[in-house]
């Protein structure tokens, strides 16, 4: 996530208000500089505001301090700290509109009950730096109007004592007027180098007392990364919780599939196979007839073949009735290739969730399937343990290896189910040596 | 044959009450296993075998199971076939827990093939074993004995079909070879496996069965 970058900070205050101290051209043309006459714009407006903030606040603060002893004292010195605050805003509208630079107003602290919101005015730090703002920048400003005044006077004079002496046909000035004109170009730039040093002056005054304190802004800096990252905790949290119940759901589904077939389809082509066994058996007095029901009865027994596989490959009950252990027995007994089975600890498997031992279970038919079709292996060895907090599969084989979990294959399919529930997929299959697929699903998923 | 039925599909308990009507068996039909536990009370007439579903109402996990195992525990010379939609080793193991004699286990697919089931149905009610290929496949899978490696490949058969309660001749039969090919195979696995040699065929398919299922033998029954 990206903030957007506020119109000018800190690190832009050189470039914007006092170029001339960020690179030599722009310090050679220091006098015709914008920045330069908007920082004359600045100490001109910026006397006046302050001299008046000042003289209001001193009148204030005198009053209220002599006014101490009666109760009276202390509002008043409450309410002249307070009006430092709007004058801070004044000032922070000011800078913004004369220098283009945008400083970001302090949060003050808040507290309910008079003597309780009093006392928070008077002990709030960034309102007391307020008003050493107004004491610094109004003694700089006054230091850099006279400075500057002078400066520019000297330029200006001798810009123009020459040609007014050319004119009216003055000898023997005090100084060469050769001299004078770049005497006064020297003069007229020093005025302008001034003008920009007082601008970034009271601007990086400006920064530490008008805004908020660099341990104010790090505070709020940590409290907006720690509400991301609750954010993104949260979020978190919820998306493993709607994806491991997507995965139950999607077992879930698997399971009444299996159902439905069991009590529907299936029963009923058994159904037929009797009654079309039980014809032919009576039909033998016909042989065109018998023939008929001879195909039609082996096709019966073929589709309930057909059908038991699909019922299997979409959720074994065994898996549901007996758990993981009973379900590897059979699918171990259906590979055409060899299978070792080791189950170590029988009852410790129940310890895995239903999801758990569904996915590892559907992880080593696919392993299975695999090491006969593709790896023409000669052995396998099926392992399922439960270490610590992790149901543990691994399916070996010794055929020839080279199988690669390919984006929409079926290993592909089962990292995904297996990433779902925060399991490991590890697949070893060095070409000609065989395959070794490690999976590990935490029992709790 | 007076045979009972537990199977919660109408279609299917239907199908069958009339196939095995039609070879002159009398049936009685139930849907649920604790109809069938009731009918079947300590004081109820046994009859001749058995039949019945594993997934039943209420639960639909294995209810039949259960009820099979309760009523063999009640009448221990109840036949009993139990149908499943599919055959799981655990299963097995919690059916054959005691006894092999007059228990059966096969896939409920089988029931399709008429002749094969009624075949496996005499064969329950006479006091033999019926276990599914598929369960034998699960409990070959899981074997962990030392000794079976040895065996070769033709052996491996020939203990599949025994683990599924086939007699020498069924066995012979299945695999098209002679009789004395089968009782020289059967020889050879039990002296590899060193097995005892066992007198009749359930207690042929007990010992094989306790081999590969590596489970302590604590007492075995005559």
């Amino acid at each position: 996530m990206t903030s957007p970058t506020p119109p000018s900070s800190a690190s832009d205050d050189i470039r914007v208000v006092a170029p001339a101290f960020a690179d030599l051209r722009a310090l050679a043309a220091a006098p015709v500089s914008v920045a330069t006459w908007r920082g004359i714009s600045q100490i001109v407006v910026g006397s006046f505001v302050l001299l008046v903030a000042a003289i209001a606040f001193t009148v204030a603060l005198s009053l209220s301090l002599s006014l101490l002893v009666l109760f009276v004292g202390i509002p008043m010195l409450v309410a002249t700290l307070w009006a430092c605050r709007p004058f801070a805003a004044v000032e922070r509208a000011r800078l913004h509109a004369q220098l283009d630079v945008t400083i970001p107003a302090p949060t003050y602290p808040r507290r309910d009950g008079v003597w309780a919101s009093w006392w928070a005015v008077l002990s709030d730090g960034r309102t007391w730096a307020h008003v050493a703002y107004l004491v610094v920048a109004g003694l700089l400003l006054t230091a850099q109007g006279i400075a500057v005044t002078f400066a520019a006077g000297f330029a200006l004079g001798g810009l123009v004592y020459p040609v007014v002496a050319l004119a009216a046909g003055l000898t023997g000035p005090p100084i060469p007027l050769v001299l004078m004109v770049p005497a006064a170009l020297l003069c007229a730039w020093v005025a302008a180098i001034t003008v920009q040093a007082g601008s970034l002056a009271i601007v990086r005054l400006g920064r530490s007392l008008l805004g908020s304190s660099p341990r104010a802004e790090a505070v709020e800096l940590a409290r907006q990364a720690q509400a991301r990252a609750a954010q993104a905790e949260g979020r978190a949290v919820q998306l493993t919780e709607t994806r491991t119940a997507a995965v139950g759901a999607a077992d879930e589904e698997r399971r009444r599939i299996e159902r439905d077939l069991h009590d529907g389809a299936q029963q009923r082509l058994v159904a037929l196979g009797v009654e079309l066994g039980s014809a032919r058996r009576k039909a033998s007095s016909d042989p065109e007839a018998a023939a008929a029901l001879e195909h039609a009865h082996r096709e019966v027994k073929e589709t309930l073949a057909e059908l038991r596989d699909l019922v299997r490959g979409i959720h074994p009950a065994v898996l549901t009735d007996r758990g993981l252990d009973a379900a590897l027995s059979a699918l171990a007994a259906r590979s055409p290739v060899p299978v070792r089975v080791d189950v170590p600890e029988p009852p410790s498997l129940s310890r895995a969730s239903t999801a758990a031992q569904a996915a590892a279970y559907f992880v080593a038919a696919e392993a299975l399937t695999n090491a006969a079709k593709h790896a023409q292996a000669q052995a396998v060895t099926v392992t399922a343990t439960v270490a610590g907090e992790n149901l543990r599969l691994v399916v070996a084989d010794d055929g020839r290896g080279g199988a690669r979990a390919t984006p929409g294959s079926g290993l592909d399919g089962l990292r995904s189910r297996v990433a779902a529930l925060d399991g490991t997929f590890d697949l070893d299959s060095p070409a000609g040596a065989g395959t070794r697929l490690t999976v590990e699903v935490p029992c709790a998923s | 044959m007076r045979i009972v039925i537990a199977e919660d599909s109408v279609l299917l308990l239907d199908g069958l009450t009339r196939l095995l009507a039609a070879e002159g068996h009398d049936v009685t039909g139930y849907t649920t296993a604790d109809e069938v536990v009731a009918a079947l009370g300590p004081s109820a007439a046994v009859p001749d075998i058995l039949v019945t579903d594993v997934r039943m109402p209420p639960s639909h996990t294995d209810e039949g199971l259960r009820a099979a195992v309760h009523l063999r525990s009640l009448h221990p010379r109840l036949p009993v076939l139990v149908l499943s939609q599919y055959v799981e080793q655990r299963y097995a193991r919690e059916l054959f827990a005691s006894d092999v004699r007059g228990l059966g286990y096969v896939l409920k697919d089988r029931v399709a093939d008429v002749d094969e089931f009624l075949d496996a149905l005499g064969r329950v009610a006479g006091g033999g074993t019926v276990i599914d290929p598929e369960v034998v496949a699960q409990i070959l899978a899981r074997a962990r004995r030392s000794g079976l490696e040895t065996l070769t490949p033709r052996e491996r058969d020939v203990l599949g079909l025994m683990a599924e309660g086939r007699s020498n001749a069924a066995i012979a039969d299945r695999l098209v070879v002679g009789l004395p090919a089968v009782e020289k195979h059967v020889t050879s696995i039990f002296t590899k496996l060193d097995l005892p040699q066992a007198a009749d065929d359930h207690r042929r398919v007990l010992a094989v069965l306790r081999w590969l299922e590596h489970e302590p033998t604590n007492g075995e029954r005559p």
